[in-house]
Parts: structure tokens; C-alpha cells; sequence
């Protein structure tokens, strides 16, 4: 069963960290369709953080469609998320791995490499937002 | 309520019932030889009707050889005292000490269930003890009751009824002494003052008229026996009544001497005689009753006014 | 569904001074409520009139629709821990449960008797250590199903990992009973974690109420040039301003996105907001380099 864990400084509200978690869980393969997701009740009693917080989180996943509660016995996974394979893993991972090497030999240090690394998936993101 | 109060109280309960026990044990040893000695002297026949030669000086010999433990058993005047202090007092101070008030009344037993409940047990609990100590004191002062009777305040207040009666009252008032001042040991001197205050005026103001007071009149100078009464005046009044102060006796008695005549016949053709005031020794159940009411009845306005000053300002 | 706590122009008074004045208040049921401010605010006296140890000078109290001082059986629904959890300290643990089910009509051990069962009920509270009473107080709280659980700073005397495991035991209580919970506490960071509403005393007064989410949603941060202010489209009240050098920082409540590009706009997290409320004269400054979130204007 999956374990949740809190930042509670990363800024992120604590259910939206619950869904994320999940969906991370869905993307890596760790969860499968059929698993039980911890009931609110644990989570709570483990995270110490509102149990309105976690039965947010499990709402907004089962609005989503990736989970289904069924009354009296607990929320369980009804999909997974369309995840790219593994073999695209790989592929990215070789990719990125050229990638780096060439910024390395660009004279890029590991902190430049990280910002570069960040503006960029920033402005991707808002482009994708807006 | 019950399992509460007798969880919070059982240390005090124990040590109530040691102190029972010690005196016990104290009166016995004491008391034995003393009733022994009396049976054996016979001393119950020295009593003014059917006195005999040499009673006198029985009943004196008696009377010092067991003196000291007398003086004794009138301490027992002090354990209804104790009562009130050191279980009356802390009873709400020691929870605003402590501050487990806030656990005591935030429950669903209201604050004035509480203190009713602890109270009214703690007061049944006393007052059984206080009987106890009372049963003692009469079984131990037998010999002397017969022989100086039980009327005096020397025995009157730790025989009988009173006893519980001045207990229970002594523990009610040490628990609004805790409620109003809020701290033990301020409580308990409060408690102890009011008591013997109130102890005091009650003696000293109400008992002598609980019945009206019975006048005698002698014929002469020398006062009949009123050793089993409870004597509230004695003293020389002459023909109209009024008293004659130590000092006009004094004037009269030198007068008489001065005139070489007898100084009692002077008085007495003064028209001048004894008078006794004295409330009769066949009173001591009515008495015992009529105070025992008083301390109750007080105990149970007390109580009122606990419950009622609880309500209102706790905190 | 009623609200759990309501006041309205509650005060308190002792001898000259006004411990608590005007609150007005409503908590809804189900909320964890945070009752935030700095020492001698009012929060312990606003706990007390709600469980009925204070009688109010002015004003009313009602909780969960009933008159706490008058009405004896408002407690029944009531659980209360006061500060450092008072407990009779001669009594072992199973005397203390004794205690709890002697004086209340209605106490079932709840999910907190595993805790309960767990410290052996012979041990005399005065060896548990303060994290254990703090629990064990909370426990008996919990056992009189209470719809309503006030907590007068739980966590003062606790070290952190005490103060975990009774915040974990206050959820699972929470998610067991549904009651409304109020922690009073002077310690913003102790409840950020699970509150979701908050009230904010000081000086005996209410300085902000509202849910958290609305509360940081409504408020930003504005960064920019120090300038004469006026009127700043989108803003509806400036909370606090502060001026360093040629830069001004202002804490605004907003009721529409700032379009202003003069101005830096950032959120603001509830411990800093409470602080601003509360110290007029300190105010955060934006936290501009941290990682995380994407910064956004508006």
C-alpha cells in the first residue's frame, strides 16, 4: 500500500501533494488497478494533518476518474494514467544522458546545467498553461 | 460520584480511622482500670442521696487519681475541628491549587452534583466517625457523669449528638472556606476560626436559653447540690433579688465582724440568700438535641451558600 | 448543520481589564479551527466561557445551539483539555479512565484506547511524561464522543516528536468522531498542519477569521518601487506596509487578481500572515528564491 508523506513547506496545499503522490504512484507502476488506497483514517493517524484534506484529495481523484470509493470497504485505483511505456523511458533517459554530456562538454557546471534546466521546463509549462 | 470521592478521600479516611483507633485503644487502657476502680470502690453510692461517711474522701482520691486522662478527653473537642480542616478545606481549594478544577467540571457531572455529592458523602462518613468518638467519650466518662453529672460544657460537648453535629459542620464550613478563598492552608485557618467563633457564641449565648434557665432559691446562705447541673449563676441576691456584688458582701461581712455578731445571721437577717441559676441535668437530651439541630441546620445553610456561590463565580 | 460555536459581542471582564471584547464569532461544524495569538490574547478566556468555567460579563456564547454556563448538559458533547492537561496526578492511568467514565453519562474508549491500553493502567501519572498526559488527557477527552473538542495550547510543554504523535492522535480522533476541534495556540506552526479555518485574538479582540484556504487565496504580498499610494486596482484593504529604502512591501487583501505589472505579486504563507495581523511593524519579505511553485502574477 502506498505511503503518503507531507512538505509542508514545498508550498504545494497537502491534498493536492496526495493526488500528486498518486498520480507519481500510477505513472511509476506502483499502483494497479484494483489496489486499495490507505483509508483516511491511516493517513491521518500516520501524517497528522486534517482528514478533510485527505477526503479532498480522494474526491477530486475519483472526479478525475482514476479512483472509485466503495462505501464500507475503502477507495481503490479504477485506472492508471496513460503513462508513457518504459521503453520511452529508456530512450528519454539515453537522450537526456547525451544531452548532459554535451552541456558538460559545453563547460556548463552542475549548477548551470540546473537552471538552464529549470527556466526552460518553466517557460514550457506556461506556454502549456496559457 | 461514589468511586470519585472515595478515591480522592481514602488517604484521609485512613488516617480518620487510625486516629478512631488510636483513641480507642487510649480510651480502653485508660478506661478499664478507671471503671474498674469504680465498681470496685463502689463510688456509685456516693451519690448525695445515700452518701456516706467517707465518700468524701473516695470520690476525691477518684476524682485525682484519674484527673489527668479527665483533662484529656476534652481535647476531643478539637477532632470535629480537624475534620473541617483538613478535609472541608482543601476539598475545592485544592483543585484550583492543582487547577484539576478544569478536568473536575468540564465532565457531564455538574459542578453543583459534585459538590453536593462529595460533600454529603464525606459528611455521612464524618459523622459516623464523630459518633464513634462520641460513643467512646460517654463510655469513658460514665463514672464521672454519674458522679458530677454531664450537663458542664466539659462534657456536655464531647457526648451525645453534638458531636457528628459539630463534625458535619465543621466540614461544611471548611469547604466554603475553600471555595471562597481558593487556597488550603488560607481555608483552613479560616475554617478553624469560624468554628470555635461559632462554637463559642453558640455556648456562651444560645445554650443557656434553650430552655428557660431554673431558679433557686435557697433558704440560706449555702447553695443546694447542683453537681449534675449545669450551673449558670451562683451567687447571693438579697430580699428584692438583685445581686449583691463580692464587694457589698465584703462591706456586709466586715460590718458583722465590726458589730461581733455572726456574719452569716447578718446576712441572712438582711433578707439576703442564695440564688442559683441552673439549667437541670435532665435536660441533657433535650439540650443535646436543640444544638445538634442549630449545627445542622447551619451546616445545611452553609451548604446553600457553597452551592450557590459555586454557581456563580468559579473561575 | 448548526454551527459548532457561536458569539456574539462576547466579552469578559476582570476587575479593569477586558480579557475578551466584542467577539463575534461563528464556527462551522466539522472545522478544524486554529485559535491563533500572541500569550494573554484571550484564548484561554474564550475556551473557558465555551466550556463553561467563565460566566461572560457581556455577550453571548452558544455551543452547538446551548448556553454552556446555564445548561448542565451542554458539557455531555463537550471534551476539553486545559493547558498542561490537567490530571489528578495520584492517580494511576486505569484510575483516571475510572474517573472519566464515573463522571460523564456517556464515554466509550474511542480508537485512543490503544494509546490508553498501551501505557500500563497502573502507572501513576505523575511518572508519564508530558507527551503521554497530554494523550492520556486527550484520550479521555475523546472518550465522551464529544462533537465539539476544545484544546487550550496542547502543545506548550511538548517536544516535537511528542507533539506528532498527539497531533496524530488528534486527527484519528477527528476522522473517528467528527467533531468540531478548537486548538488554541500561540505557535502558528504547531496547527498550520491541520487547520483549516483560523481566528486570530489579540488584545482580547478578533483580528481575522476565515477559512485558511479563502483567507490565503485573498491575500498577496505586493513588492515594488516606494511610491505615494493610491488607489491600487484589486485591492481592497491594505493590511500593512512597509518601506525599506527606495522598496515598499504591502500586505493586501484582494477581491480581484492585480494587473498592476508595477508591483511583484507573491503569496503569502498563513504563519506570515498571521504575524502581519498580529505586529504591524514586521512584515515578511517574499520569499522569492525559493523552489516549488511557479510565480505568478495575479
Amino acid at each position: 500500500m502506498i505511503e503518503f508523506h507531507l512538505e509542508p513547506r514545498s508550498g504545494v496545499a497537502p491534498y493536492l501533494q496526495i493526488v500528486q503522490q498518486v498520480k507519481e504512484a500510477l505513472r511509476l507502476g506502483l499502483l494497479d488497478v484494483g489496489d486499495q488506497l490507505p483509508t483516511v483514517r491511516d493517513v491521518v493517524a500516520d501524517l497528522a494533518i486534517n482528514p478533510n484534506t485527505v477526503a479532498k484529495a480522494y474526491r477530486d481523484l475519483e472526479r478525475d476518474g482514476l479512483v472509485v470509493a466503495r462505501p464500507g470497504r475503502g477507495t481503490f485505483i479504477a485506472s492508471t494514467l496513460a503513462a508513457p511505456s518504459l521503453e520511452h523511458h529508456e530512450m528519454l533517459r539515453r537522450q537526456l544522458k547525451r544531452w548532459l554530456e554535451a552541456a558538460e562538454q559545453a563547460g556548463l557546471d552542475e549548477e548551470s546545467i540546473r537552471a538552464l534546466i529549470s527556466t526552460t521546463l518553466r517557460e514550457a509549462l506556461v506556454r502549456r498553461v496559457a | 460520584m461514589a468511586w470519585v470521592t472515595w478515591r480522592q478521600h481514602r488517604l484521609q479516611f485512613l488516617i480518620g480511622i487510625g486516629m478512631l483507633v488510636s483513641v480507642a485503644v487510649a480510651a480502653l487502657a485508660t478506661g478499664l482500670p478507671m471503671h474498674a476502680a469504680y465498681h470496685r470502690d463502689a463510688l456509685s453510692a456516693c451519690l448525695p442521696p445515700t452518701a456516706r461517711s467517707g465518700c468524701d474522701i473516695i470520690v476525691h482520691h477518684f476524682q485525682t487519681e484519674f484527673g489527668n486522662v479527665l483533662r484529656a478527653v476534652r481535647y476531643l473537642v478539637f477532632f470535629p475541628a480537624l475534620v473541617g480542616l483538613f478535609v472541608g478545606a482543601p476539598l475545592v481549594a485544592r483543585e484550583f491549587e492543582q487547577g484539576t478544577y478544569r478536568l473536575a467540571w468540564t465532565q457531564t457531572v455538574t459542578r453543583r452534583r459534585w459538590l453536593l455529592s462529595k460533600t454529603v458523602l464525606l459528611a455521612v462518613a464524618t459523622a459516623l466517625g464523630a459518633f464513634t468518638l462520641s460513643a467512646l467519650a460517654m463510655w469513658w466518662r460514665h463514672p464521672f457523669d454519674v458522679l458530677e453529672g454531664r450537663m458542664s460544657p466539659s462534657s456536655f460537648e464531647v457526648e451525645g449528638i453534638v458531636v457528628p453535629a459539630y463534625a458535619v459542620f465543621a466540614l461544611c464550613l471548611g469547604v466554603f472556606a475553600g471555595l471562597v478563598l481558593r487556597r488550603s492552608v488560607p481555608a483552613m485557618c479560616a475554617a478553624l476560626v469560624g468554628f470555635f467563633g461559632v462554637r463559642l457564641a453558640v455556648a456562651k449565648l444560645l445554650r443557656p436559653h434553650y430552655l428557660p434557665a431554673r431558679h433557686d432559691m435557697a433558704t440560706g446562705l449555702t447553695p443546694d447540690s447542683h453537681s449534675h447541673d449545669w450551673v449558670l449563676n451562683n451567687s447571693i441576691v438579697d430580699a428584692v433579688g438583685h445581686q449583691i456584688t463580692s464587694g457589698r458582701e465584703d462591706l456586709a461581712i466586715l460590718h458583722a465582724r465590726h458589730a461581733r455578731i455572726d456574719a452569716s445571721e447578718y446576712l441572712l437577717s438582711l433578707g439576703w440568700h442564695r440564688a442559683v441559676t441552673f439549667q437541670p441535668g435532665s435536660r441533657f437530651w433535650v439540650f443535646q438535641g436543640v444544638e445538634s439541630a442549630v449545627f445542622i441546620l447551619l451546616a445545611a445553610a452553609i451548604v446553600l451558600a457553597t452551592v450557590r456561590l459555586l454557581q456563580r463565580t468559579p473561575s | 448543520m448548526s454551527p459548532a460555536l457561536q458569539t456574539r459581542a462576547l466579552g469578559k471582564r476582570y476587575g479593569r481589564g477586558w480579557a475578551l471584547r466584542d467577539c463575534t464569532l461563528t464556527i462551522p461544524a466539522g472545522a478544524v479551527v486554529g485559535l491563533a495569538g500572541p500569550n494573554n490574547a484571550g484564548k484561554s478566556t474564550l475556551l473557558d466561557l465555551a466550556v463553561g468555567l467563565l460566566a461572560p460579563t457581556e455577550g453571548e456564547i452558544s455551543v452547538l445551539g446551548r448556553d454552556p454556563w446555564r445548561d448542565a448538559g451542554a458539557l455531555g458533547s463537550v471534551g476539553y483539555v486545559g493547558q498542561d492537561a490537567p490530571l489528578y496526578r495520584s492517580f494511576t492511568v486505569g484510575e483516571a479512565v475510572e474517573f472519566a467514565r464515573a463522571t460523564n453519562v456517556r464515554w466509550q474508549p474511542t480508537a485512543a484506547h490503544e494509546f490508553l491500553a498501551r501505557l500500563s493502567s497502573d502507572r501513576r501519572i505523575s511518572t508519564l511524561s508530558a507527551g503521554e498526559r497530554a494523550r492520556l488527557a486527550l484520550g479521555l477527552a475523546l472518550g465522551k464522543r464529544p462533537s465539539l473538542l476544545l484544546l487550550d495550547e496542547p502543545f506548550a510543554r511538548l517536544d516535537p516528536l511528542a507533539g506528532r504523535e498527539f497531533l496524530q492522535m488528534l486527527m484519528d480522533g477527528v476522522a473517528e468522531t467528527d467533531a468540531t476541534v478548537v486548538i488554541a495556540s500561540h505557535v502558528t506552526a504547531d496547527i498550520e498542519r491541520v487547520c483549516d479555518h483560523i481566528v486570530l485574538l489579540t488584545g482580547g479582540r478578533v483580528r481575522l477569521e476565515g477559512n485558511v484556504d479563502r483567507l490565503l487565496a485573498s491575500h498577496r504580498l505586493l513588492t515594488g518601487a516606494s511610491r505615494p499610494l493610491g488607489r491600487i486596482s484589486g485591492v481592497r484593504e491594505i493590511v500593512r506596509r512597509r518601506h525599506s529604502g527606495r522598496q515598499m512591501t504591502l500586505l493586501a487583501r484582494l477581491d480581484r487578481p492585480i494587473v498592476d505589472a508595477s508591483w511583484s505579486v507573491d503569496r503569502i504563507g498563513l504563519e506570515d500572515l498571521l504575524l502581519a495581523y498580529m505586529t504591524p511593524e514586521q512584515l515578511p519579505t517574499p520569499r522569492a528564491h525559493e523552489k516549488g511553485p511557479l510565480r505568478w502574477h495575479g
